[in-house]
């Protein structure tokens, strides 16, 4: 043996790590592994309950056909178009102006406006199915502030529930993701601003020319869980209009169906088909690495 | 017309005074240099200047125009800060033209300015890269551009090179130098190099603890100190300070003793009136000033000793320990632990007073 080469040679199979890693890269296999490759096997069967057998393509030929998945992919789509936005947008803005160090009360605020993520669900979707009812608070509050004369249907009708569904949501999660943009601009060196106004750049050209951009590595993070967040909506439509329960419908004429929605019901709630409700669940992996690599295309350094 | 005035200027933060009565007549076309210490003001000073501090009272004008309450981009000034600044997702063409978009020029005419500061500033290959991409005297080169372009009465130098490592120091103070030359603008520039200061300012303002010390030309606070504190600051290595007791002396010339150095007693020659016998003063000698021919002389221990090759620093002690710090030019064979005698001529010595003012 030379002397440059006392060094023992890493052998490729290593019994000591692995008996370090063996443990948990089990239990991944057994729990997820395993899961979403057998889901996948299931997408192409067919059948009631544990009698599946082999379907083929039987399951996609009927997403197609099936009005209610249309349906719930037409809900989810508009929940992801209109909420992700008005909420990103929304924890930007208060971002901000929480970042202002002239605000008083700032921690406070940061505080309330962060805290609905982490309240019960359960809590706070009873508290919004009795703000939102016919002649709940916040019918009576409009009504009394002149606003609206007769109350809102947000029960009741199709666009109303869906307005709903996404107040609720917004006010859950936009403090969620303002936490990552406050942490962020924290991180742009003040300077930046100084050079800005002395350069006699205004504030709004501040913001969107020199913040937005400095934040884009975060605001494209946020995106990308608030689109699967989106896409996966399952707890609000479930529990604000009655569409888990037994019987109910999500919402009137089902405006409030989710594709997630949809198939804890084609599970749990209908006649039970494991193999039709593996098919949309691969429906929801398709559009999030579709939309995730649209972002991730979007937001991609530019050569000069 | 780009004269800087500042009368009787204050800020405090709370109850805490930071600038403590500032007045100061900076000239068109000067190039002046805060220096002093961390925490001495320097920096809020030429932050106030700029309006990105509020001025507590007191009077700012530049070019005769109050400008206390005067937005930042109104002032006719630019600033190149320390962390230079740099929009990080525009490229150095876009961050240099950044300004002047909102400015209202048409776009030809901006891109004729940045092609302009990139030709004065060498940046012209750089013009598409990213801040990122660009070394630390790039992007200083590139945030002097961005002032450049503005066409400013008054430039703002923010500790500008304390980022670079220390021959891009060198260099980069001469390009500075160079473009101050070039434009003929006024510039005011903060530091706690005292180096940077003497090489570059017309004239030096020694601040500490928000109150101007001295201003003058570099080589007048060299050779003139107004107190022990300038006297310190300026030179390097550090002016030797010696405690001393007046023992007496008639007109125009004090003995001062040495306890320190073996009781020594060294004549100097006095200005003014001769402080009483008995009573505390300092003594001060460049280490350049020692030679071997002048007529005072300290008894030393050599402590430490650093070859430069143009010159040796001889690190030497007293009897008591007092710290002297003697330049020589000659490559004498001394070595450490020797006793030698350090000689000075005694009309070099500045006397400073038990408060620190220069009694000569």
């Amino acid at each position: 043996m030379s002397a440059i080469s006392t060094r023992p040679k890493r052998p490729r199979f290593d019994v000591n790590g692995w008996l370090f890693v063996g443990p948990a890269l089990a239990l991944i296999a057994i729990f997820m592994v395993f899961p979403i490759l057998h889901s996948l096997w299931m997408s192409f069967q067919s059948g009631l309950g544990m009698r599946l057998s082999f379907a083929g393509l039987k399951n996609i030929y009927r997403l197609f056909n099936d009005p209610l998945f249309l349906m719930a992919l037409t809900n989810t789509f508009i929940f992801f178009l209109v909420q992700v936005p008005v909420m990103l947008t929304l924890a930007l803005i208060t971002a901000a102006l929480l970042n202002n160090p002239d605000i008083k009360f700032r921690g406070v605020l940061r505080t309330a406006i962060f805290l609905p993520c982490v309240t019960s669900l359960v809590a706070y979707t009873v508290l919004f199915k009795s703000m939102f009812v016919a002649n709940g608070l916040v019918n009576t509050v409009l009504i009394n502030l002149g606003i609206v004369n007769v109350g809102i249907p947000w029960m009741t009708d199709p666009f109303w529930c869906r307005v709903m569904i996404i107040i609720a949501i917004t006010w859950r999660w936009t403090g969620y993701n303002m936490i990552f943009y406050l942490a962020a601009m924290q991180n742009i060196d003040r300077s930046v601003y100084e050079a800005a106004r002395i350069d006699g750049v205004p504030t709004w050209a501040r913001f969107v020319s020199l913040t937005v951009p400095m934040l884009k590595p975060v605001i494209l993070f946020t995106t990308v869980t608030s689109t699967i967040g989106t896409l996966q909506l399952f707890d609000e439509v479930s529990t604000i209009t009655g569409g888990g329960s037994a019987g109910g419908a999500a919402g009137p004429g089902n405006s409030a169906l989710t594709l997630s929605l949809y198939i804890y019901n084609l599970t749990f709630k209908f006649a039970p088909n494991l193999g039709y409700a593996a098919t949309v669940s691969y429906v929801i992996v398709l559009l999030v690495a579709i939309l995730s690599f649209l972002q991730f295309y979007a937001a991609r350094e530019r050569k000069a | 017309m780009s004269d800087v005035t500042l009368r009787d200027v204050r800020k405090s933060f709370g109850a805490v005074e930071i600038i403590k009565g500032v007045d100061l007549d900076i000239k068109s076309g000067e190039f002046v240099v805060f220096v002093g210490p961390s925490g001495c003001g320097k920096s809020t000073l030429l932050r106030m200047i700029a309006g990105l501090e509020t001025i507590t009272a007191g009077d700012l004008a530049i070019g005769g125009d109050r400008m206390n309450e005067v937005d930042p981009s109104q002032r006719g000034i630019a600033m190149v800060f320390q962390s230079y600044a740099l929009y990080p997702h525009m490229t150095v063409r876009e961050n240099m033209g950044f300004a002047l978009r909102f400015a209202g020029l048409p776009k030809a005419e901006i891109r004729k300015q940045v092609d302009e500061a990139a030709r004065i500033l060498e940046l012209e290959p750089l013009m598409d890269r990213k801040p990122k991409a660009l070394s630390g005297g790039q992007r200083q080169r590139v945030a002097i551009g961005r002032a450049i372009v503005r066409h400013p009465k008054v430039f703002l130098f923010d500790e500008p090179l304390s980022n670079l490592d220390a021959e891009l120091r060198v260099h980069m103070r001469i390009e500075i130098a160079k473009l101050h030359r070039d434009l003929g603008a006024t510039i005011i520039y903060v530091t706690h190099d005292q180096v940077e200061a003497m090489t570059l300012a017309d004239k030096i303002v020694v601040l500490r603890s928000g109150v101007v010390e001295q201003v003058g030309a570099p080589l007048e606070l060299y050779d003139n100190p107004a107190n022990l504190f300038v006297a310190g600051f300026i030179g390097s290595p550090k002016m030797n300070f010696l405690k001393g007791v007046v023992e007496g002396g008639s007109a125009g010339r004090a003995d001062i003793r040495l306890p320190d150095f073996g009781g020594a007693v060294v004549p100097v020659a006095l200005k003014g009136e001769l402080p009483a016998a008995g009573s505390p003063v300092t003594l001060g000698i460049r280490p350049s000033q020692f030679t071997e021919t002048g007529d005072a002389a300290l008894p030393v221990t050599v402590d430490m000793l650093e070859h430069l090759g143009s010159e040796t620093l001889i690190y030497a002690r007293s009897t008591a320990s007092d710290l002297v710090t003697i330049a020589s030019q000659s490559r004498s064979n001394i070595a450490m632990g020797d006793t030698m005698i350090a000689r000075f001529p005694s009309s070099g010595a500045l006397l400073f007073s038990a408060d620190g003012k220069r009694i000569y």
